[in-house]
């Protein structure tokens, strides 16, 4: 931690010029994106993102939650859903990308449980594997449930003790959602569509959610990631979120589809 | 050797590159700035009570710009003077409050609060944002009702009072001197313009607010041009606001007459934005052999 010279004690934030190391398939469309960051790598918590932005490229940043750490790396799993994201996939190894992070308040794991399970929804994979890094070094045993649509949209990567797939169709795993398919746990941990999230919180108003939102500068400025709260009001995905416990969220309020990157 | 001082009517800023309002919350927010670079900071808007703002969502992406429809949400003057304020007082650049209303009397409620309070240099009267049902943009494109909220707050202070103008006038010449005449000590110029969106997929707009304000790129020309004819129309100081990114955007703001620039949705890209347009605007004065801002030459055809 350092003291911010607003007086506010905040975590650091770096801001580093990343070399894109590698780029692989884990699913129709879905890609892991590999850079070097190595301040960021150093200091990420499961559930933290960060923020983006390339040459050429859209206007706005895109926000990425961190999705595996590897000494001096960190990987992002992203789906070319619009114009700008469509951009950073067609970027080659040694490609520089900007990374401002890490950002946001990550999964707060705590020292009680000692299960856990991992829901995640087909892009909702992304803060999985630090989650289950984090939650298998506190002890805990870790049952990591992924849905998809189908078969073909199921990313190959997982990990935990125990592992559950569930697909819309049926071509793979338990048919129905990953939320039907997840047994019970000290802990719930859940990404992925907003309306995956909402069946989540009824299921488990405990459970930690990480949501998605459109976000303008993703540190807390712009207010434009708002999510409603059920107490009333409105607060920052980016700052006290992205991740929230489940029952604090005015589900009916957050818009249920937000394609990242579009350029409308 | 080149100095980068401005002064704005009373105000002394080290620097002629300023931190726009609503993009830079409440100044304790932005990781890795170099205050060294900033003249002053303008705050998130505020209203004198709370405020909760608009539905998500609340941005969208357009091309070279983004929408905005925040609402204004804010902690209003009583949160604003208790945790904020105290902060600033301890800074080293100045801060003026964007200030709001749903009538002239609430404009000088809120400056007569706020007036005193140590901390607070100075009011940006907001007649310009598009995102509220009351007030905002309807102050801001009549030169009577602006020229009353102007009077209503310059009534009740003696610090420094600048207005922001909206592009979304006939003629932005009109309501600057309205304002001035009115008693501002500075104009800013411009707001964002009101924009739409549309998702086909769904057939409705991709702002839940329906409509939004315009800034980045897009809007720069415009800016350009509009803040120029504000500061012919006037005799005190223009401030340049849209789409300032990189040190060359500021500078054809200085050219065309403005006094100092604000640095707004550039922050959100590049955290190092406020830095990179101070320093890029000293260098090019360096090495043009110009002691200060005003000193840039302004040899802009006469209409």
């Amino acid at each position: 931690m350092e003291r911010g010279w607003g007086g506010e004690a905040r975590l650091l934030v770096f801001l580093v010029d990343a070399r894109i190391a590698g780029k692989r398939r884990v699913a129709r469309e879905m890609w892991v994106l590999a850079m070097d960051a190595p301040e960021i790598a150093a200091s990420v918590r499961a559930g933290q993102f960060v923020n983006l932005g390339w040459t050429p490229g859209p206007l706005l940043r895109r926000p990425f939650s961190v999705y595996r750490v590897d000494d001096d790396r960190i990987e992002i799993v992203l789906k070319a859903v619009g114009a700008g994201t469509a951009q950073l996939l067609d970027m080659d190894r040694g490609d520089r990308v900007s990374c401002l992070g890490p950002l946001g308040r990550g999964f707060d794991l705590g020292a009680g449980p000692r299960s856990i399970v991992l829901v995640s929804g087909g892009l909702g994979v992304a803060p999985m594997p630090l989650a289950a890094r984090e939650a298998t070094a506190l002890g805990m045993r870790v049952t990591w449930v992924h849905g998809a649509r189908s078969r073909e949209e199921l990313c190959t990567e997982s990990g935990g003790d125990e592992v559950i797939w569930a697909t819309d169709d049926g071509s793979q795993g338990l048919a129905g959602t990953a939320v039907a398919a997840a047994p019970d746990a000290d802990l719930v941990l859940a990404c992925g569509p907003n309306p995956m999230l909402a069946a989540a919180a009824d299921r488990w108003p405990d459970a930690l959610v990480a949501v998605e939102t459109y976000m303008g500068c993703g540190t807390g400025v712009c207010l434009g990631c708002a999510v409603p709260l059920k107490r009333g009001g409105y607060d920052r995905a980016c700052k006290e979120g992205p991740v929230y416990r489940a029952a604090d969220i005015d589900w009916t309020a957050l818009p249920a589809h937000l394609p990242y990157a579009v350029t409308a | 050797m080149t100095g980068m001082a401005v002064t704005i009517g009373d105000l002394k800023l080290r620097g002629p590159v300023l931190a726009a309002s609503g993009t830079f919350g409440y100044g304790t927010e932005v990781p890795l700035l170099e205050r060294r670079a900033l003249g002053a900071m303008v705050s998130k808007g505020i209203f004198l009570r709370p405020r909760r703002g608009t539905a998500p969502p609340r941005i969208v992406e357009t091309p070279s710009g983004m929408l905005n429809a925040i609402g204004l949400q804010g902690p209003g003057a009583d949160a604003l003077i208790r945790d904020y304020a105290p902060l600033w007082a301890d800074w080293d650049f100045p801060v003026l409050v964007n200030i709001n209303g749903e009538s002239a009397s609430e404009y000088g409620e809120l400056a007569a609060r706020l007036d005193g309070v140590p901390g607070i240099s100075g009011f940006e009267i907001n007649i310009s944002c598009p995102n509220v049902e009351q007030g905002g943009l309807y102050f801001g494109n009549d030169p009577r009702a602006a020229a009353a909220v102007t009077e209503a707050v310059r009534k009740r202070t003696t610090l420094p009072v600048w207005v922001k103008l909206t592009p979304m006038v006939s003629d932005i010449g009109v309501i600057a001197r309205a304002v001035e005449s009115a008693g501002a000590d500075a104009l800013c110029a411009i707001n964002t313009l009101v924009g739409m969106s549309i998702d086909l997929n769904a057939g409705r707009p991709r702002l839940s607010f329906r409509t939004g304000g315009l800034s980045g790129p897009a809007i720069r020309p415009l800016a350009v041009y509009l803040a120029h004819q504000a500061a012919r129309a006037v005799n005190i100081p223009v401030i340049g606001i849209g789409g300032i990114a990189r040190a060359e955007d500021a500078l054809e703001f200085l050219v065309a007459g403005c006094a100092a620039v604000q640095v707004g949705t550039a922050t959100f890209v590049n955290p190092r934005a406020i830095a990179d347009v101070h320093d890029g605007i000293a260098a090019y004065l360096k090495a043009k052999g110009l002691g200060s801002p005003a000193d840039l030459p302004r040899h802009l055809p006469k209409d």
